[in-house]
Order: structure tokens, then C-alpha cells, then sequence
């Protein structure tokens, strides 16, 4: 710890921490457009300059001296900082006299103004004329994508963005040429960015330059209402902002969870917005003469019933997809019991994770943010990448802090960090179970190792022998210990670990997704109630009577026999639960399309016409009742602490190994669900990854 | 010929029958714009200008060349003028308002085309 004397006021800080952090502890606020927090201090913006006592006599840039650099007084005083002095602030405003040399005054038609670092800082700091007679500086806009729009003129050289790209997204795609006047962020190739991550550099930029392509000029910040809320595109349940006006979804902004995302979010999760206004289910339809046509909700609700009462308890099936909250599967769990029905599903991946095995079997039990404490990483069949790439993130985070070793069974992809390949299969994995690579004695030396399974290794013949041998190299290398859990699936959905959660799996006696399939493509199966289930094979279900439940019309709503239109997670306020166990709460920001309604108030609606009407008439209720029998939803936004018993109780290694390949489920990044297969933009980044679409701006 | 029969029939369009009868008697012919519009000037008094609508009568349909001549701005009519039109001039036309042909804006009741999407728009899916 080191004391200094910010503004007169004498504080101790430790001494790794910057001038500028000390100032901000002191609660001085310090100027500043290159340095963040997140990236490595570049220093070049000269805004954050700060007067140091004793030291040379000009101002000092705050972000880039540290508070051990300063020397004491001559008895030994503490070091002395000031922010408020005229020789700073004349200092600041040469700075930024010198910014606005070649800054174009375009804030009107800026998709920045109102929330630009340079617009508020020249309040403080700027001068109001300008001492040049010279024209200002233009530079051509370059083509990085089809996600970010550029406007070079505008740039500032905080280099933010390069250093984002390069050391957070592990791409070296976007650097800075030239020097002086000449200098100038490029790709030079003109070649789009090819990180799923790169919309954070809108966020980034503290000017105009980098803006969002999608969202060009259809919205002012100041006018857009800004709900708090959760991401559903995978199952990291990102902590975002929607910012809306009147009844439309504008974008989506990240909000700031270190134990989550910390302060990024990936392209799906930002540039979704536009999936959620069209392909959208706004009425309900029966099925009548071969024919889906618009119906009432009683209609609709009628049909079911006349199904469901046709038939018998066992050939009737439910199976919740991959962005079902918890209140609508356990209001449909409800009417299930209601009817007797014992098969139930929200895998329909189809993977071995079941919640009799205990909580700790199935989710991320170190945290997104334990990531970073493990000292030896092994990745089984998952592409981090695709299924969560804040993880991924996280994963190149930690690579890059601490050069942790990092081992992948499964397919061999560029995952922007080194790591050892061990192999394709289930017995490169066996292998490392037994001990016979060199991998396994890293894991074994290792203080706390992790062990991430893909959901994707899980499912399958060979998914329940893939659980087993990870849950005993998770034992055998101690992994498992009294303050380290280093056990952790990594879901793709951000449905599943709440469905698992809530026990949306087959009772006693019950079919799962594969035996329902079988089950109807054998006419045993008469109805099926698909929660936004879309992944699935819909051929198996073409004689049995489907009722959908979703927002979009996508395979589902097409193979469905009654399709009842639910709400998007922007549309309702619904719990989820990410891949590492935490239970977070979205946010209704607008409000539904035509006749819409949330999906809980569906099923209760339904409950009614098929029978005993489900116990809660609102939200409220219907949590009261999920709370009482699922403690720990109410503990919204705790850390997971579950016991690692149920792994080492899982800990076995199969006799006969399988072989087979463990790959990841996603093959495409952009189109993993209804609503981004709704979306232009998700459409056009698809074809762009995919090397369709290859050619620059103009 | 036919004219003549308008001009018994339907007289309230255009041009009268007394309105020919005084052109034949008093009118001296100047000349006729692109429309087929017939400009007339008075034998005895040059000041007083007249003209015979090509259609109904319909007082912007005159165009802009003949219009500073029919309102006394200038005694030359622009066949007297070889004026050129510029390459970026429109063909003249007569103000539609009141008419079916009328300008609405996008949007409008009287016009079938879409209105611009605005805020809270989505694209509802059809099972066709």
C-alpha cells in the first residue's frame, strides 16, 4: 500500500494502482478516451493529464504513471497529485483544442451524439472557436463488416478498438497505419472482421467512428426507454440493456457482470433485434381441413382439449426448446402432473445431464468468472467459440493473464488461444482418464483444474459414457476438492439449465425427446406440446397432434396442428439460469405482437379448458409456487454452491468404449435459433462466415 | 366535328359557343403550345388576349412560356422567341389538385401503396 494526496486529500491505495485510479479512489474524475479498464494502457490520448508535485514540471498523463513511479517529499510526505489546478485544466483544453483540429463538427448527424466521451468532455474542456483557419483532415471510410459502420473522419486514434480486438477477440485484423496526421485505423484489406465479438468496439469507441450499421440513424439515445434485462441467445445469460421506443426493440447494450459478461456481449446477443419483428406468430391458428387458418384463442384453446381428450395419458408428450423461461416450463410441467403425463423433455439435444444425478452434474460449478482462477484447462467436445464465446472470451483471458495450459478433445478449431489437441473421440478422452497422455499429468499437478463438457459430448450413444469419464478425470485430479469445483458443463441453451432446474425431464416411466420421437413416428404418441421446441425432427411428428407454443414461425409453428403465439424474452419477464447455475430475471421492455400473450398466461389459459386450472392467476403467484418448490430460483443473481458429491458419484469408467466423435452441435454461430433465423443481419453475417459474401463496401 | 358537338352537349368543360363564334368574328390567331392550347389576341385591341383550352378548361394548364404573354407581362408570344427548353426542364402540366390524379403523400387512405414502416411495425408470420 502506498499513500498519496490527491486534490489535498491524503488516501492509501496499493501501490500497483495507476495515478488515475488513485484519483478516482480519492473520487477526483479524470478525462480519459484510450484508457478503459479492460484493455492494455496505450496513453496516447494525453486527456487524462494530471499535475504531479515534485515531479517534472509539466503535466503527467495519470492513466499511464503509477503510484510507486512518485517519490515522497523531502520528509518523507506523501506524494502529491492535483486535478483541479488551472495549469491541468489548461493542459486538458490544449488537448483537446488539439482533438477537435481535424474533428468534424457533424454531432447532428452523428449516431454518437448524445452519448460521446469527446461531446461531454468539450463541455468541460473545450473551447468555444477555433484557432484554425486550415480545412480539417479527411479520411475514406474503410469496410469492416456488415455489423460495424465506420466514419474515419471522426476517429480520434484512441486505439481502443485495435487494442480490443487484438488482445480481448484474438483477432489481428484491425490496426493503425501511418503517422501524425496520416495516421489511421484500417484492416488495410478491406476484408470484414471475423470475431463474434467485434460489435463491442461500437461500445468502445468514445467518438462516432465506429457506430452500429444496423442501427444507423433510426434512433437517438435520449429518446429510448432502457430496460435492464437477460440474454437468451446462449447460455452465458449475458447482462444486457433493451433499449426500446414505444413498441419496437431499437438495440441491445451490454450491461456491466463481472461474474457474467463482464462488460462485452457477443454479435448474436446485440445484433438480434430486427429477428424479433419479423416471422412473428401475432395469432393462433388451428388446423382445419389440412390447413393452419387464424382462429380465436378459444378456438385454439378448444382444439387442444378436444386432442388431449381423445386420447389417453401416455401418448401424450411435452418437450420445452431452447429459450422456454422457467415460469412456462413449470407451468407446463404443472398441467402435465395435471394429466398424468410422464413424458417430458427440455433436452432436445437429447444429452445424459438429469437432475436426479444432483445440480452439481450439470452446470459451470466454478463460475464464468472461475475461469480465470483455474490453473489447467480441459475442453471436452465444445466449440466455446459458438456455443458461448463471452466464455471463450474468458477462457482467452485467463490464457493470456496466467499462459494457463490448455488441452481440447474434439474438434480442432481456432479457438484464439494455443492449446493441445488430444484427439477427436471418446477414447482420446478415455485416454486422459487413464493417465496415458502427458495432458493428464498437467491436470493432476494442477491446483485447480477444469474439466468443460460441451453439452454437445453429452448427447448421443456414447453421452452418458463421455459424463462418466469426465466426472472421474474431474475426481481423479482433484478437481473436485472442498474449495475448488472444477467440474463444469457448458450448455448451448439458455433454456436448459433452468428445465433441468425445474425437472422438466421424464417422470417415472417416462419418454424422453428419443423415445417420443420413436413413439410417434410409431403412431403411439398422439398429441405433443412443443414449448419453442424447433430443433427437433418435426418428420417423426407428422401423425401426432402438435401444439406449439413460440414466437416465430419457424419449423415448429410450420409442422404444428394448433399453434398458440407466445412473447420473446424482450416481451416478458421470465427466470433463466445460465450454464454455471445463475438464476437471473428478464425485463418486459415492449410488448408483444397482436394477440400474443407471455407464455405462462398461455398455459394457465390452457390448464383451464383441459381441466383443473393451474393454481396462480398472475406472475406473482405462479413464482410463490415455483419458489416453494424450487428454493433456490428465489435466490436471484447468488453464485451456485452445490456439492460435488454428485460427481464423484458419477465418477465411473465405462468398460467397453465407444467410439465416437465429439464435436459441437453448432454449426452455425448466427443461426441457432427462431429469432436468429428470423433476422436479416444474422442471415447476412451467416453467409458472410461461411465465405458467401466476400466483397468490400462499394 | 367533334368538338362541335362537345361544344353543343357539353359546353360547361371548355370553350362555348359563343366563345368560337367571337374568336371566329374578333380573335386573330398568335399560336399554340405544346398541349394544343390556341392563344387568340383581339383584332382591334392587341391588349386583350384570350385562349381556347385543348380539354377542359383549366386555367394553370397554360403553359409557362404563355403565360407572361397572356397576362400582359410582354407583347412577344414565345413563338416570336425561340426559346430552348433546358434538358433539365419537365414538360409543363396543369396543377392536378382536385383531381384523382392528385398527389398524396405515402400512407395516405386515397393511396393503395404502404405507408413507411414506423415504430412498433413487425412482419407477422402465415402458415402459407
Amino acid at each position: 500500500m502506498a499513500n498519496i494526496k490527491v486534490d489535498g486529500q491524503e488516501i492509501e491505495v496499493p501501490d500497483h494502482y495507476t495515478l488515475m485510479q488513485a484519483c478516482e479512489e480519492a473520487g477526483a474524475e479524470v478525462p480519459r478516451f484510450c484508457y478503459h479498464e479492460r484493455l492494455s494502457v496505450a496513453g496516447n490520448c494525453r486527456m487524462c493529464l494530471v499535475e504531479v508535485k515534485g515531479g517534472p514540471p509539466k503535466p503527467a498523463a495519470s492513466c499511464a504513471m503509477s503510484v510507486r513511479d512518485l517519490r515522497p517529499g523531502p520528509n518523507g510526505e506523501a506524494p502529491e497529485v492535483f486535478t483541479n489546478t488551472p495549469m491541468v485544466k489548461k493542459a486538458r483544453e490544449g488537448v483537446m483544442e488539439f482533438l477537435l483540429i481535424n474533428h468534424p463538427l457533424d454531432c447532428p448527424i452523428c449516431d454518437q451524439a448524445g452519448e460521446c466521451d469527446l461531446q461531454d468532455q468539450a463541455m468541460a474542456y473545450g473551447v468555444d472557436s477555433s484557432r484554425y483557419q486550415e480545412n480539417k483532415r479527411a479520411v475514406e471510410d474503410k469496410y469492416i463488416g456488415p455489423l460495424v459502420k465506420t466514419i474515419m473522419t471522426r476517429c480520434i486514434h484512441c486505439t481502443r478498438c485495435v487494442r480490443f480486438t487484438t488482445e480481448v477477440a484474438g483477432i489481428s485484423e484491425l490496426g493503425l497505419i501511418g503517422r501524425g496526421e496520416d495516421a489511421e485505423i484500417t484492416t488495410y484489406l478491406e476484408q470484414a472482421m471475423t470475431s463474434e465479438l467485434q460489435g463491442n468496439v461500437i461500445d468502445l469507441c468514445p467518438v462516432g467512428a465506429l457506430t452500429s450499421k444496423p442501427y444507423e440513424f433510426t434512433a437517438r439515445p435520449w429518446e429510448l426507454n432502457k430496460t435492464e434485462s437477460i440474454d437468451v441467445m446462449d447460455a452465458v445469460g449475458s447482462n444486457i440493456r433493451v433499449d426500446s421506443r414505444g413498441r419496437e426493440v431499437m438495440r441491445i447494450m451490454p450491461r456491466i457482470n463481472e461474474a457474467v459478461n463482464e462488460e462485452w456481449i457477443s454479435d448474436k446477443t446485440r445484433f438480434i433485434w430486427d429477428g424479433l419483428k419479423s416471422q412473428r406468430l401475432d395469432k393462433p391458428y388451428v388446423k382445419k381441413s389440412k390447413k393452419l387458418q387464424a382462429a380465436s384463442w378459444n378456438d385454439a384453446f378448444a382444439a387442444v382439449s378436444r386432442a388431449v381428450k381423445k386420447t389417453s395419458a401416455d401418448k401424450i408428450g411435452a418437450i420445452a426448446g431452447d429459450l422456454a423461461g422457467v415460469e412456462e416450463m413449470f407451468a407446463l410441467k404443472g398441467i402435465m402432473e395435471q394429466l398424468g403425463v410422464n413424458n417430458l423433455d427440455c433436452r432436445p439435444a437429447g444429452s445424459a445431464l438429469e437432475p436426479s444425478k444432483g445440480r452439481a452434474s450439470y452446470i459451470l460449478n466454478a463460475g464464468i468468472a472461475g475461469i480465470e482462477d483455474a490453473d489447467a484447462i480441459l475442453i471436452v467436445g465444445s466449440n466455446p467459440r459458438k456455443e458461448a464465446a463471452i466464455v471463450n472470451a474468458r477462457i482467452r483471458k485467463a490464457w493470456r493473464a496466467s499462459g494457463v495450459p490448455i488441452a481440447v478433445v474434439g474438434d480442432q478449431d481456432d479457438l484464439k488461444f494455443d492449446y493441445e489437441y488430444l484427439g477427436k473421440g471418446v477414447e482420446s478422452l478415455a485416454a486422459v482418464a487413464a493417465g496415458d497422455v502427458e495432458f493428464a499429468k498437467t491436470l493432476a499437478n494442477a491446483e485447480r483444474p477444469m474439466i468443460i463438457v460441451g453439452e454437445g459430448a453429452l448427447t448421443g450413444t456414447a453421452g452418458k459414457d463421455v459424463l462418466a469419464l469426465a466426472s472421474s478425470i474431474a475426481k481423479g485430479s482433484g478437481a473436485l476438492s472442498a474449495d475448488w469445483n472444477g467440474f463444469a458443463v457448458l450448455h448451448n441453451a439458455a433454456a436448459r439449465v433452468g428445465g433441468l432446474d425445474v425437472g422438466f425431464v421424464p417422470a417415472k416411466g417416462g419418454l424422453d425427446r428419443a423415445g417420443m420421437d420413436k413413439a410417434a413416428a410409431g403412431g403411439d404418441l398422439d398429441v405433443v406440446f412443443l414449448l419453442g421446441a424447433d430443433d427437433i425432427d418435426m418428420e417423426a411428428y407428422k401423425d401426432a397432434f402438435v401444439v406449439y407454443i413460440g414466437s416465430h414461425g419457424d419449423v415448429g409453428a410450420h409442422a404444428a396442428d394448433v399453434i398458440l403465439p407466445g412473447v420473446t424474452y424482450t416481451e416478458k419477464s421470465a427466470t433463466y439460469v445460465n450454464t454455471a447455475g445463475l438464476v437471473q430475471q428478464t425485463t418486459r421492455a415492449v410488448f408483444g405482437p397482436g394477440d400474443a400473450k407471455e407464455d405462462w398466461a398461455i398455459l394457465r389459459a390452457l390448464s383451464a379448458h383441459l381441466g383443473e386450472a393451474l393454481p396462480y392467476d398472475n406472475l406473482n403467484q405462479l413464482r410463490g409456487a415455483l419458489y416453494a418448490q424450487h428454493p433456490h430460483f428465489a435466490d436471484i443473481e447468488a453464485p451456485a454452491q452445490e456439492d460435488a458429491k454428485a460427481i464423484e458419484k458419477l465418477a465411473k469408467v465405462p468398460a467397453k468404449i465407444k467410439k465416437a466423435a465429439l464435436s459441437t452441435p453448432i454449426n452455425d454461430f448466427y443461426l441457432t435459433n427462431p429469432i436468429a433465423r428470423a433476422s436479416a443481419v444474422m442471415a447476412e453475417c451467416s453467409q458472410l462466415a461461411a465465405g458467401g459474401v466476400n466483397e468490400a463496401a462499394e | 366535328m367533334k368538338q362541335l358537338f362537345a361544344e353543343i352537349f357539353i359546353w360547361w368543360h371548355g370553350q362555348t359557343m359563343g366563345t368560337r363564334l367571337f374568336t371566329a368574328l374578333n380573335g386573330k390567331f398568335v399560336g399554340e403550345d405544346d398541349a394544343g392550347n390556341k392563344y387568340y389576341v383581339s383584332k382591334k385591341d392587341p391588349k386583350k388576349r384570350w385562349v381556347t383550352y385543348n380539354g377542359p378548361a383549366e386555367a394553370s394548364a397554360i403553359q409557362a412560356g404563355w403565360h407572361g404573354w397572356m397576362h400582359g407581362r410582354t407583347d412577344v408570344p414565345p413563338t416570336e422567341q425561340n426559346y430552348q427548353a433546358k434538358a433539365w426542364e419537365k414538360p409543363h402540366h396543369e396543377n392536378l389538385t382536385g383531381t384523382a390524379a392528385a398527389y398524396r403523400p405515402k400512407g395516405s387512405l386515397l393511396e393503395d401503396g404502404k405507408r413507411p414502416n414506423v415504430t412498433g411495425d413487425y412482419d407477422a408470420w402465415s402458415p402459407e
